[in-house]
């Protein structure tokens, strides 16, 4: 495998930083990355990225109010409104704002020059566009006195229509790029490319297009005529419930009808749905209340979420044909509360209604598994069915639930805990007065507002309200809840401060709730103030006095209180989790789950955490452009990681437990970093990344003795181990102080078969464990004593052998005995015989190679210690594959060794023959599982009530009482201190005797194999085939994924002036059909702009003119882009 | 009985703050509208985060008026509950019992009022949708003579009862009410079975609540500053207690958060 990281480096280098973000790389930063940023402001699709960026003048034509407009548009340097800001390119779209530049009203102009709006012209996405590169149908360079680089665009507003609408005049913008000849350059070069790409899209756009209200409107049906009147119309566009049902309201007092007028001249002068323009009318028209049936569509736009429906209209359709008939328990959750949505909306008292929620919701639960469904969500889209269609619906959900509203529907709630902290806080801030109120008669404030966030006031406003709430909440962002929020409170400020308790809090609230629409002033002399409701009173409040509460003000203060509610939400989590793991987690101390909970988590979070990392890479070279799978779901700049943030992973894989055992025990950690690199591909490969958490980490040891436990853990392997089998294994070995327990746990993880036998192999495998589990020393809960009469008594001089030099001679009398007291396997069949023989034969080729008591034999093997530590490695593996179901052996015939195996009273029997097996079944292993520093307050005092007697021969027989038997490093490790270090010699000997334990263990496989190599052949063969395949395999994919990189480091390096020769070649046929399509364009201002859409696709004429950015002194060059 | 209290102007009066938790669907909303309104509705709209509704209880002596605050069940609100719990003085753990899986989430509930929620808080099992079960329609199967507490005496017979019962065709019961008394008595709860439907239980559950309030944590009440509502339980002595229901109370409470 060639390592990731150096092909990243390359890549990174390629990219001039300043242009271009790799969002996934910064996605672990506290701080959100530009491109999210920028995604942000312009609501743009997770799949865009800044690419380009320039300061730009747009001039617009002057706004009139007749549809004549022609000739002021020509004028453009002398009148109309000029706004001065940002022109960003992305992949798929051109965006200019004004924010965070200002606002420079024309000098001319009256509409413009006061209005500001409240936010003073700097909502999130502030004055300008937000355009689909596809939806501009060309691009002329202009002659311009002050500016080099002066661009006409021409949009295809109004002009997918097969229908022509009456006085129509194309829409033309104009921008004059302020920057280097080069830095413009630069800009037009990526927004030709862009261009190209982005006319496949027509298509979609044209779709998605014909079916807003906005065109049916423009469309010549008269928008002020009711529709029964006029029947030649075309049908209209689906515009929500409403349409059947009625909209809520009163249609006459909202001004319906004049609101839609004004909105036709908006959309006349300005643009509409993908092709509008955004000047201060706009954001006042919205303000004062959207139309009912351009409210989906306005929503849909200013939301962003019309880019998502643009990008992939089918999508909710596909959704449901998908996943049609399939269960899930966010199915059965929406089922319950379907009837329950809106009830008093008539819509939602029809099958018809009930319908349409039932598939928004179904769906988007299945598109955003993670989130699925959460109560309020069926609030939240049934009131926006009034207003939308499904599919606006669906889409315009989930930009609600990814980015307007972070984290509130996910399994934690955790954003709307956090905005609930967030609110108080600006409660505390502007009115510390009534906070203090509050704080005094402990109303806590959160249970009142966390409604009105949660389900965006839907339903604590009357309707009609809430969704003038709505519209300017899907404009601006988050920060309108917290502005109503806070005019809500400031405008009830006196009444609230006489109340003493939660109800009368509530019932205060509930009341003005239910008054909103009555006069704000009714005794007042003037009408006009009469005339004034309390809703519009509650506006004016919430985006006057509180037009300082900006989204940068709420980002602030998430990210100052993102910790605090993280961290209590996950203590509850792991508090309730613990609580809940059952009896057996009854074993361990709550410190001890506590422990492993966390350990369980971080082990996971950071295993899934390098899975993604190498996902993306992986994808990331497969395909340049790394579209995610589906358009929608969670952001790709989400964060992950934490228990807080939504559903975590629950179980972990084998690897994974090698991680968490290695965080446990110290035999678990690996000897050899490089070899267990190399296992776990391309691992360790991404060091040097910032984001690469375990770059220095323990690597894990892999060792069958780890498989088994893996094994006997989960009730599942496939499936992996959740934090409830971790714990009821960790609590089976740690939490009965039993020696038994300890020995039978042990005896059982070897049965394999399950019929209380453990064999030959089974034998030395356990053997092997045994070496493996104590090649690090036994951390001082093994004390070897001369005598069995005085366990505390100090080590014998004469003896001097440590503690782990005894230990091997114990292991390899384990063997020994193991077989000299072993079962035949087939007792009926020359049972003594088979005995006598197996047991001589395997005494005999113990002797030859096990090392006896003699130290100087122990000590001999030093030299060779590393090679063999070497073969012992892969030795280790090559015998751990080669587990068998034990009736392959137990056939006499197969076995030249003659089957034997040992029972759990045999395996007992010998642990317990050796003082220092027995110290190790009871003290050692359990212990060396590391957990919290306080053990179980059972088990401590079970210790200090045994100091002395710890293991005597006296007592094994007899079933001991369990606290007696309990053992704990306290007392022992003060009775030893023999902490021996795993010393290289040491190491040597152990080596050793794996390697000896490993060859035995490979011979008697030989053997068998040959054996059964005569019966099997076939199945052998087959075996084979399978590897010849795999490696055959290997290269091939390896292949692929070169390749597939480099195309996307070109791609990248394309991106931002790449030197890629084939690139290169691409680009220069591009300019060919550029140039070709210009030809066109020249001949189409000359009168012919009005020629059918699509007649002419890509149709280059012979003539060539030179590109415009070759040329700079011809005096106007046009690029059109016609599909 | 209990509406009946503003007659009876000079009794004292305090308030307490109950809680409902309780799996999603098992009816604790259903429950609070019995015992508020005395009405019953199907389909009763989710519960966004928390309702709160008060309702006045009469005794013998004082009267008590709850201050409800009845949580959404959905499981992933469960995070929000420290905010309602916050405080209280009485929790409703609510189980449906024709759903086994509500009683386990209703067990976790009362482990995480016992260890988090204000000590002494007086916690009531209840097994709701009785309506469902063969016993449902006739009230005196329930336990409903025992309404002061939740004695064991009570269980018993109904425990017989619910056991029986489970062998009956027809019957949508899953729980077994000796099962779930058997726990509560574990745990010291007071313990019903009743019918948001029917009405059956419904009244006496609240009025044993408020009867096994400690004097002393009415006394102090909420009027306390914010900080106080933990405090209140201490060691302050109530002036009332001579009211007979004291020491069983007392016993209560203490077994509430002996854990």
């Amino acid at each position: 495998m060639m390592p990731w990281s150096s092909f990243v480096q390359k890549a990174q280098s390629l990219i001039d930083p300043a242009n271009f973000n790799i969002p996934s790389l910064s996605s672990n930063d506290d701080n959100p990355s530009k491109a999210s940023l920028f995604r942000q402001q312009f609501r743009l699709p997770d799949s865009q990225n800044p690419l380009q960026e320039i300061t730009a003048d747009l001039v617009l034509p002057l706004p009139t109010s007749s549809s004549g407009t022609g000739e002021a548009s020509r004028r453009v340097d002398k009148a109309g409104n000029r706004y001065t800001g940002r022109l960003h390119l992305s992949e798929r779209f051109i965006c200019f704002s004004t924010q965070p530049t200002s606002f420079l009203p024309s000098s001319t102009l009256s509409a413009s020059t006061s209005w500001t709006g409240q936010t003073h012209g700097t909502g999130p996405s502030g004055n300008g566009f937000t355009l689909p590169l596809s939806c501009i149908r060309r691009v002329e360079r202009l002659h311009s006195a002050t500016h080099v680089f002066s661009l006409a665009l021409t949009t295809w507003n109004g002009l997918l229509h097969k229908q022509q609408e009456p006085n129509f005049v194309p829409q033309r913008l104009i921008l004059q790029l302020v920057g280097s000849r080069q830095a413009c350059e630069r800009f037009c070069d990526c927004l030709k490319k862009g261009l190209r790409e982005a006319m496949k899209e027509v298509d979609n756009l044209r779709a998605v297009v014909t079916d807003c209200y906005s065109e049916y409107l423009l469309s010549g049906a008269k928008p002020s005529s009711k529709e029964e009147t006029n029947p030649n119309a075309r049908q209209p566009p689906d515009a929500g419930l409403g349409m059947l049902f009625r909209y809520p309201g009163d249609a006459r007092k909202l001004r319906d009808r004049s609101k839609m007028r004004l909105w036709g001249e908006y959309f006349r002068e300005n643009g509409r749905n993908t092709t509008l323009v955004r000047q201060p009318t706009f954001h006042k028209l919205i303000r004062v209340g959207l139309p009912n049936r351009l409210r989906g569509e306005i929503w849909e736009l200013s939301s962003g979420s019309l880019f998502l429906r643009v990008r992939s209209p089918k999508l909710y359709e596909e959704t449901l044909v998908k996943f049609e008939g399939q269960e899930s328990l966010a199915i059965d959750e929406i089922e319950k509360d379907l009837n329950r949505s809106l009830p008093e909306y008539p819509g939602f008292q029809s099958d018809e209604g009930i319908g349409r929620l039932r598939r928004v919701l179904t769906a988007y639960s299945w598109t955003n598994a993670e989130i699925g469904y959460c109560q309020a969500m069926n609030i939240v889209v049934a009131a926006l069915l009034i207003y939308m269609s499904e599919a606006q619906a669906f889409f315009l959900l989930s930009v609600l639930c990814d980015r307007l509203l972070p984290g509130y529907y996910s399994t934690t709630m955790y954003g709307t805990l956090l905005d609930q902290k967030v609110f108080e806080s600006l409660v505390e801030k502007t009115m510390p007065v009534l906070w203090d109120h509050l704080a005094k008669h402990d109303v806590q404030l959160s249970v009142v507002s966390l409604p009105w966030f949660l389900s965006l006031y839907i339903n604590s406003m009357p309707l009609v309200f809430a969704f003038r709430v709505l519209d300017v909440f899907f404009l601006e962002g988050p920060k309108v809840l917290f502005q109503v929020g806070l005019a809500i409170l400031r405008i009830n400020g006196e009444e609230l401060l006489d109340i003493q308790d939660d109800g009368a809090f509530i019932s205060v609230l509930k009341s003005y709730f239910s008054r909103l629409d009555e006069s704000a002033h009714p005794r007042s002399e003037n009408p006009k103030l009469r005339a004034i409701t309390r809703f519009q009173e509650l506006m004016v409040v919430a985006f006057k006095e509180f037009s300082g509460i900006t989204h940068s003000t709420i980002t602030e203060q998430r990210d100052k209180h993102k910790g605090a509610v993280l961290e209590n939400i996950e203590n509850f989590a792991k508090r309730t989790s613990i609580r809940n793991l059952g009896p057996e987690s009854k074993r361990l101390s709550v410190d001890d789950l506590g422990t492993i909970y966390d350990r369980f988590y971080e082990v996971l979070y950071q295993w899934q955490q390098q899975q993604k990392l190498l996902e993306d890479e992986r994808r990331r070279q497969e395909k340049k452009k790394s579209e995610r799978f589906s358009i929608l779901g969670p952001p790709v700049d989400q964060e992950v990681g934490r228990v807080g943030l939504g559903p975590s992973p629950t179980h972990m894989d084998y690897d994974a437990f090698r991680e968490f055992l290695a965080a446990t025990s110290k035999w678990a950690v690996s000897d050899t970093p490089a070899s267990a690199r190399k296992d776990s591909q391309g691992y360790g490969s991404l060091k040097g990344n910032k984001s690469l958490l375990w770059a220095n980490r323990r690597q894990p040891a892999d060792h069958e003795f780890m498989q088994r436990l893996y094994r006997k853990w989960s009730t599942d392997p496939e499936e992996g181990l959740n934090l409830q089998m971790v714990v009821n294994g960790l609590a089976r070995l740690k939490g009965s102080p039993d020696i038994m327990n300890n020995i039978n746990y042990f005896f059982n993880l070897y049965d394999d078969s399950g019929n209380g036998q453990v064999d030959r192999e089974g034998i030395l495998k356990i053997s092997e464990a045994l070496l493996f589990l104590s090649r690090r020393g036994f951390e001082g809960t093994i004390t070897a004593s001369p005598s069995t009469d005085d366990l505390h008594g100090i080590r014998d001089d004469k003896n001097s052998l440590t503690t782990d030099e005894k230990f091997l001679g114990s292991v390899s009398a384990f063997i020994r005995r193991c077989f000299e007291y072993a079962d035949p396997s087939h007792p009926e069949n020359q049972k003594a015989a088979a005995q006598d023989d197996a047991t001589a034969e395997a005494t005999e080729k113990l002797d030859s190679f096990t090392i006896g008591d003699e130290e100087e034999d122990l000590i001999d093997v030093d030299g060779d210690s590393t090679s063999k530590k070497a073969e012992s490695t892969t030795a280790k593996s090559e015998s751990s594959e080669k587990t068998r179901p034990r009736s392959e052996s137990a056939n006499p015939a197969l076995d030249p060794n003659n089957p034997l195996h040992i029972t759990l009273p045999t395996f007992r029997m010998v642990v317990l023959a050796d003082e220092l097996l027995e110290q190790f079944f009871e003290s050692y292993f359990p212990q060396s599982f590391h957990l919290s520093d306080h053990p179980h307050p059972a088990a401590l005092a079970a210790s200090s009530s045994l100091s002395s007697n710890l293991t005597t021969f006296s007592n094994i027989g007899s079933a001991r009482p369990s606290q007696l038997s309990a053992s704990s490093g306290a007392s022992v490790a003060g009775a030893s201190g023999g902490i021996v270090p795993p010393g290289k010699g040491l190491r040597g000997v152990l080596d050793n005797i794996v390697t000896d334990g490993i060859r035995m263990a490979a011979e008697v496989k030989k053997r068998m194999d040959d054996a059964q190599r005569d019966l099997e052949r076939s199945a052998l063969g087959r075996d084979e085939e399978d590897d010849e395949e795999d490696d055959d395999e290997y290269p091939h994919r390896g292949s692929v994924s070169t390749t597939a990189m480099a195309g996307g480091i070109s791609s990248w390096g394309a991106g931002a002036y790449g030197a890629d020769l084939e690139r290169r070649s691409v680009r220069e046929a591009d300019r060919d059909l550029l140039e070709g399509a210009e030809v066109e364009a020249s001949s189409l201002l000359d009168g012919k702009a009005d020629s059918e859409p699509g007649s002419s696709k890509q149709s280059p004429t012979g003539r060539a003119t030179r590109a415009a950015d070759h040329d700079p002194e011809v005096v106007s060059k046009v690029v059109e882009f016609e599909s | 009985m209990s509406e009946s209290a503003g007659a009876n102007g000079p009794k004292p009066s305090s308030s307490v703050k109950l809680v409902l938790l309780g799996e999603a669907a098992v009816g604790k909303s259903s429950l609070v509208l019995r015992f508020v309104n005395n009405d019953f509705q199907e389909n009763k709209e989710p519960t966004i985060g928390a309702a709160f509704l008060t309702q006045k209880c009469a005794l013998p002596t004082r009267t008590i008026k709850f201050e409800i605050w009845d949580t959404a069940g959905q499981e992933r609100f469960a995070s929000l509950a420290p905010m309602y719990y916050r405080n209280a003085q009485a929790a409703l753990v609510v189980y449906d019992v024709t759903k086994p899986s509500s009683l386990t989430k209703a067990k976790h509930w009362v482990a995480e009022l016992q260890r988090q929620a204000s000590p002494g808080i007086v916690i009531a099992l209840v097994g709701n949708k009785l309506d469902l079960t063969n016993d449902g329609g006739d009230t005196s199967a329930a336990p409903e003579t025992e309404t002061e507490s939740a004695g064991p005496d009570g269980d018993e017979a109904a425990g017989e009862e619910g056991e029986e019962q489970d062998a009956t065709p027809g019957d949508a019961r899953k729980v077994s009410t000796r099962e779930a008394s058997g726990y509560a008595d574990e745990e010291g709860l007071l313990f019903f079975e009743t019918s948001a439907k029917t009405g059956t239980n419904v009244v006496d559950v609240f009025t044993a609540i408020a009867n096994a309030i400690p004097e002393s944590s009415l006394k102090t009440g909420r009027g306390a500053a914010g900080a106080g509502g933990q405090n209140t339980l201490g060691g302050r002595s109530g002036d009332d207690s001579r009211v007979n229901l004291g020491d069983r109370n007392a016993a209560t409470a203490k077994e509430g958060c002996a854990c």
